[in-house]
C-alpha cells in the first residue's frame, strides 16, 4: 500500500512544476484555498491546533500531577473531582491524557523530523547523483523497507533503552526510507527539466541545484507524507507504549496507558477508553490533515 | 536464462503448496483431537483448564508447577500435607519414629499397596525411590533430589513395611520435604526399570488416578485407579486441558468447556462471578518483597533502609493494588506456617519522620530494578509495584528511576547487583519456616537479592535446621524475624492468594496452598 502512495507523485510534479514556477508566490494560496474547502481537512486542521494549544498550555490545565499516584484513590470512576477517572495507581486520568498530548505530540514531529531530514538529504543524494550512489542508498533503505518498521522500531528501542528521546529516534529511524524513496523519485522526474539543465549549465553547485531548484518543486509530496508520517509516528509511539518499551514511568504516555489498562477493561473501561480516544482522535486529525493536503496539491483534482 | 527462471518459478510453486498442505493437515489433525476430548466429556469427567503443559510427569525429573497437578493425582508420597496448612500427615507410611539426635527417621508403611501397574508398594520400593535420587544414582536432570533428599545419607529395609532412613545431619524440614509433589512422590520400580529410570511419559504411582494419555500441546487424560488402597475417586474420568491464554481460559470456563481453571488474577473475578461460576481462593504460600542492595551505600546502613520503608503505606499499597485478593505482609512467612509470629513488627508507615530522615542522609534519588511480568506472589506485575513504591516516595522527596525487565534478564540483573531496590519474591516449597527464612543468609545473590550477609542471623538458620519442631524452634524463627525487620533487611509487602475457578456444579473443589490440585474428591452433578 504504501509503495503505491509513494510512487503516484511521481507523475504529478512535472506539471505541477511548471504551473508552480509560473507564479511562485501564490502557491501556498491556491493550496490553501483549496484545503479550505476540503471539510474534513479543516476538521483536522481545527483538532490539530486544539491538540498543540493542550500541549502548550497543558500544565495550566491539569487539575492534578499527571504522575503522581495516589494509591488511597485508585480506580474511581468518571466523576466531578477525576472527570476521566484514576487509573490502578490513583493518578487523574484527564491529567494523564493531557500530559499524553504533549509527548505524543513531541515525538510524532520530532520523529517525522528527523526522518525528513535524513530521508529528504538521502534520497535527493540518491536521486540526483545516479549510479552507484543511487544504489548502495536505495538498497539500504529497500533492506530497512523488508523490515516492518514497528518491527525495527522495537529492535532499536530495544538496544537503545527506555525513554522519549530514544523513542523519536527509533521511530524517526525507521521511517526515513519512505522519504528518501519520494524524494529520489520526484528528483528522478525533475531533474531532466530544462531549468534543471539551465541552472547547471550556469555553474550552480549541485547543493544549489537541489534545494534550490529541484526541492521546492517536490516539497508539496513531502509535505502531504510528512503529515501523514506524524500521524503513523504517533501510532508508533503508542505501540512501543503499549508495549512498556515507551518512557521511564511515571511519565503519561496515550499507548503506555492504554498497554496497562488493558486488563481492566472489565472492571475499569475508562482507564482504556480515553487513552484510546486521545490516539484515535490525534492520528485521525493528521489523516484528514494530510489527506486534504494531498487532495489540495493535486493539479487534478484541484479546480480552477 | 529464461527456463531457469521457470525451473525456480516452479519448484517454488511446489514448495509453496507443501507448506499449505501440512499447514491443513497440522489443522486437521488438531481439530480431531479436540472432537475427541470434547467426546469423552459427560457427567463423570471432570475437565481442568492450566495455563500451561507439564513438562514431565515423573516428580524426580521436573521441577514445575503444571507437572504437580497430574503428579499429584497419579502418584503419593510417604506423607502428605493437612487440607488447610502445610502440616504433614500419614498417607503411604502410616506412622514414623525420630531418634533423638534427629539422625534416624523409621517409617512404618501402609500394608497391602499395590502401584498402578500391580507392584507392591513395600519397604524396597521406596528404597528404590530414594536411592534413585542420591548418589550415585542421582542425575543432573533431577532437580529437586538435593533438596529434597541432600540430608540422607542412606535408607534401609528393616522388613516389607518397615523403612529406616539415615541422616547425614538433623533436618527438621525433611518430613515436610516428604509431603511434596516434586521429589517426594514414590514412582513404581518396575515402570522405572521398564522405562530406562524416566516416567515423564508414562507415570506410574499408588495415587487415585491412573495415567491414561498425554497428547502434547492438547491434554492429559486420567482415569480412576479402582483398585486405590483409600477412598476411590469420586468422578471417573480428569481431563487436564492447555490452554496458555489467560482470558480463553476464562472464557473456557464461562461457556461451559471446562469445569475448572486456574492462573487467574484478580481482574477477570467479576468476569467469573457475573457468569455464574465460582471463585476459589487459597491462602498463598509466598511472599512478595522489596529488598535493599545491602551491599551499596547508602543502604548498607539499617537507618537508611527504615527510612525508605517508612515511606511505604504497606495497607493501602496492598488493598489498592490487589484489591482484596493478597494479604499485606506483617512478617516473611505467611499466617498459617509454623514459626509464623504475629508480635514480629515491620516498619511502619510514617512519611514525616522518613523525609526528615531521607533528607538528613542526603538520600534524593535511587535506582529500583523490577520484572514486568505476573508472578504468583504478584499478580499484578513486578512494574506497577514499583510504580506505586515509586509514588510513596515522591512524596518523601525522592525520585526513583525504575527499570523494568522480562523474567530471565531480571535475574541476570539481579545477578549483576547493580541497584539500590529490588522486586522480588518466594513461593515457598515445602511450608517449612526455613525454606523462607534462609533466604537471607543465601550465599547465592539470586536467592538473597538484598545480599544480606549477618552472622548472627546465619548462625540460627543453622540452629532452626537442626532443632526439631516445637516451641524452641518456633522461637528461633520469631527472632530470625525481628532480626530482619530490625535490620530492615526487607520490605514484606503480600502474600498472594491463590485463585482459581470451577463452575457452579462442581463439588467440593480444593486447591492446596502448595499448588496442587487433588481430583479425587471432586464430583460433578
Amino acid at each position: 500500500m504504501k509503495q503505491k502512495k509513494a510512487v503516484r507523485p511521481q507523475t504529478e510534479p512535472s506539471a505541477q512544476a511548471v504551473a508552480l514556477l509560473e507564479k511562485p508566490e501564490s502557491q501556498f494560496k491556491e493550496m490553501w484555498d483549496s484545503l479550505r474547502e476540503n471539510k474534513a481537512a479543516v476538521l483536522g486542521l481545527i483538532i490539530i491546533a486544539f491538540l498543540a494549544l493542550v500541549a502548550l498550555i497543558g500544565p495550566f490545565l491539569m487539575p492534578f500531577d499527571p504522575d503522581q499516584s495516589n494509591m488511597s484513590q485508585s480506580f474511581r470512576w468518571p466523576d466531578g473531582t477525576h472527570w476521566f477517572g484514576t487509573d490502578q495507581l490513583g493518578r487523574d486520568i484527564f491529567s494523564r491524557i493531557i500530559s499524553g498530548a504533549r509527548i505524543s505530540l513531541t515525538v510524532g514531529l520530532s520523529a517525522v523530523a528527523i526522518s525528513l531530514v535524513v530521508g529528504v538529504v538521502l534520497g535527493s543524494i540518491a536521486g540526483y547523483r545516479g549510479g552507484k550512489t543511487d544504489t548502495v542508498i536505495m538498497r539500504v533503505m529497500d533492506m530497512m523497507l523488508a523490515i516492518p518498521s514497528i518491527l525495527l522500531a522495537i529492535a532499536f528501542m530495544a538496544a537503545l533503552g527506555k525513554g522519549i528521546d530514544k523513542a523519536v529516534i527509533a521511530i524517526g529511524l525507521v521511517s526515513i526510507p519512505e522519504y528518501a524513496r519520494i524524494v529520489r523519485g520526484c528528483i528522478l522526474s525533475v531533474k531532466e527539466n530544462d531549468y534543471v539543465q539551465a541552472a547547471r549549465v550556469i555553474g550552480n553547485r549541485n547543493s544549489r541545484i537541489i534545494f534550490k531548484h529541484i526541492l521546492p518543486n517536490v516539497m508539496s509530496s513531502i509535505v502531504v507524507r510528512a503529515t501523514l508520517g506524524i500521524s503513523t509516528a504517533v501510532l508508533d509511539t503508542a505501540a512501543l507504549g503499549f508495549l512498556g518499551l515507551g518512557v521511564q514511568p511515571p511519565a503519561a504516555e496515550w499507548g503506555d496507558m492504554l498497554g496497562r489498562a488493558r486488563g481492566f477493561i472489565f472492571t475499569a473501561p475508562y482507564t482504556l477508553i480515553f487513552p484510546g480516544v486521545a490516539i484515535t482522535v490525534t492520528v485521525l486529525a493528521f489523516n484528514l490533515l494530510g489527506d486534504g493536503l494531498r487532495d489540495a496539491l493535486d493539479p487534478k483534482s484541484r479546480k480552477n | 536464462m529464461n527456463r531457469l527462471k521457470k525451473a525456480w518459478a516452479v519448484a517454488l510453486a511446489a514448495l509453496i503448496v507443501c507448506a499449505g498442505f501440512t499447514a491443513c493437515s497440522n489443522g486437521k489433525a488438531a481439530s480431531g483431537a479436540t472432537s475427541a476430548s470434547t467426546k469423552t466429556k459427560a457427567q463423570d469427567t471432570l475437565v481442568f483448564a492450566a495455563g500451561a503443559e507439564p513438562r514431565g510427569l515423573d516428580p524426580a525429573l521436573v521441577d514445575d508447577g503444571e507437572s504437580t497437578k497430574v503428579i499429584s493425582n497419579v502418584y503419593e508420597g510417604l506423607l502428605k500435607y493437612a487440607k488447610d496448612s502445610t502440616d504433614v500427615e500419614p498417607c503411604l507410611a502410616e506412622s514414623w519414629e525420630i531418634s533423638k539426635d534427629g539422625l534416624t527417621y523409621t517409617f512404618h508403611l501402609r500394608k497391602g499397596v499395590k502401584f498402578q501397574d500391580g507392584t507392591d508398594f513395600n519397604a524396597e520400593a521406596v528404597k528404590f525411590n530414594i536411592d534413585r535420587q542420591l548418589s550415585p544414582n542421582k542425575t543432573d536432570d533431577m532437580p529437586y533430589a538435593d533438596f529434597v533428599f541432600g540430608a540422607v545419607k542412606s535408607v534401609e529395609v528393616v522388613d516389607a513395611n518397615t523403612v529406616k532412613v539415615n541422616m547425614k545431619t538433623a533436618s527438621t524440614p525433611f518430613l515436610k520435604n516428604l509431603a511434596m509433589s516434586l521429589g517426594a512422590p514414590m514412582v513404581s520400580p518396575t515402570a522405572a526399570k521398564k522405562y530406562n529410570n524416566n516416567l515423564n511419559e508414562h507415570p506410574v504411582g499408588t495415587g487415585p488416578y491412573t495415567f491414561v494419555s498425554w497428547t502434547k500441546g492438547q491434554n492429559v487424560v486420567m482415569k480412576r485407579n479402582d483398585n486405590y488402597w483409600g477412598e476411590k475417586a469420586k468422578t471417573k474420568n480428569v481431563v487436564l486441558r492447555f490452554i496458555a491464554d489467560n482470558s480463553a481460559r476464562v472464557v473456557a470456563l464461562n461457556n461451559g468447556e471446562v469445569d475448572m481453571i486456574d492462573g487467574i488474577d484478580a481482574t477477570v473475578v467479576s468476569q467469573i462471578k457475573s457468569a455464574g461460576n465460582k471463585i476459589y481462593e487459597a491462602p498463598g504460600l509466598n511472599v512478595n518483597y522489596m529488598a535493599y542492595n545491602t551491599t551499596k551505600k547508602p543502604f548498607d546502613d539499617p537507618k537508611i533502609r527504615k527510612a525508605v520503608s517508612q515511606a511505604v503505606n504497606v495497607p493501602e499499597l496492598v488493598a489498592s493494588l490487589y484489591q482484596g485478593y493478597s494479604e499485606p505482609a506483617t512478617s516473611v512467612l505467611p499466617t498459617f506456617m509454623e514459626g509464623y509470629d504475629k508480635n514480629v513488627k515491620q516498619v511502619s508507615y510514617d512519611a514525616a519522620a522518613s523525609k526528615a530522615a531521607l533528607a538528613a542522609a542526603g538520600v534524593t534519588k535511587l535506582h529500583i530494578i523490577t520484572y514486568s511480568n505476573p508472578r504468583p506472589y504478584n499478580p499484578i506485575n513486578g512494574q506497577a509495584l514499583a510504580e506505586a513504591v515509586q509514588g510513596y516516595l515522591t512524596k518523601v522527596g525522592v525520585t526513583a528511576t525504575i527499570d523494568a525487565y522480562d523474567w530471565t534478564t531480571y535475574k541476570a540483573k539481579l545477578k549483576a547487583g547493580d541497584y539500590d531496590v529490588c522486586f522480588y519474591g518466594w513461593t515457598g516449597d515445602n511450608g517449612d519456616p526455613d525454606n523462607f527464612m534462609m533466604l537471607m543468609s543465601s550465599d547465592d545473590p539470586i536467592m538473597n537479592v538484598a545480599r544480606y550477609s549477618n552472622q548472627e542471623y546465619k548462625n540460627l538458620i543453622a540452629k532452626g535446621a537442626v532443632t526439631p519442631s516445637g516451641t524452641e524452634r518456633s522461637k528461633i524463627y520469631s527472632q530470625l524475624e525481628t532480626l530482619a525487620a530490625q535490620n530492615a533487611v526487607w520490605l514484606p509487602i503480600s502474600h498472594g492468594k491463590s485463585l482459581s475457578a470451577y463452575r457452579s456444579n462442581v463439588k467440593d473443589f480444593y486447591f492446596h496452598m502448595t499448588g496442587s490440585v487433588f481430583f479425587s474428591g471432586i464430583s460433578k452433578s
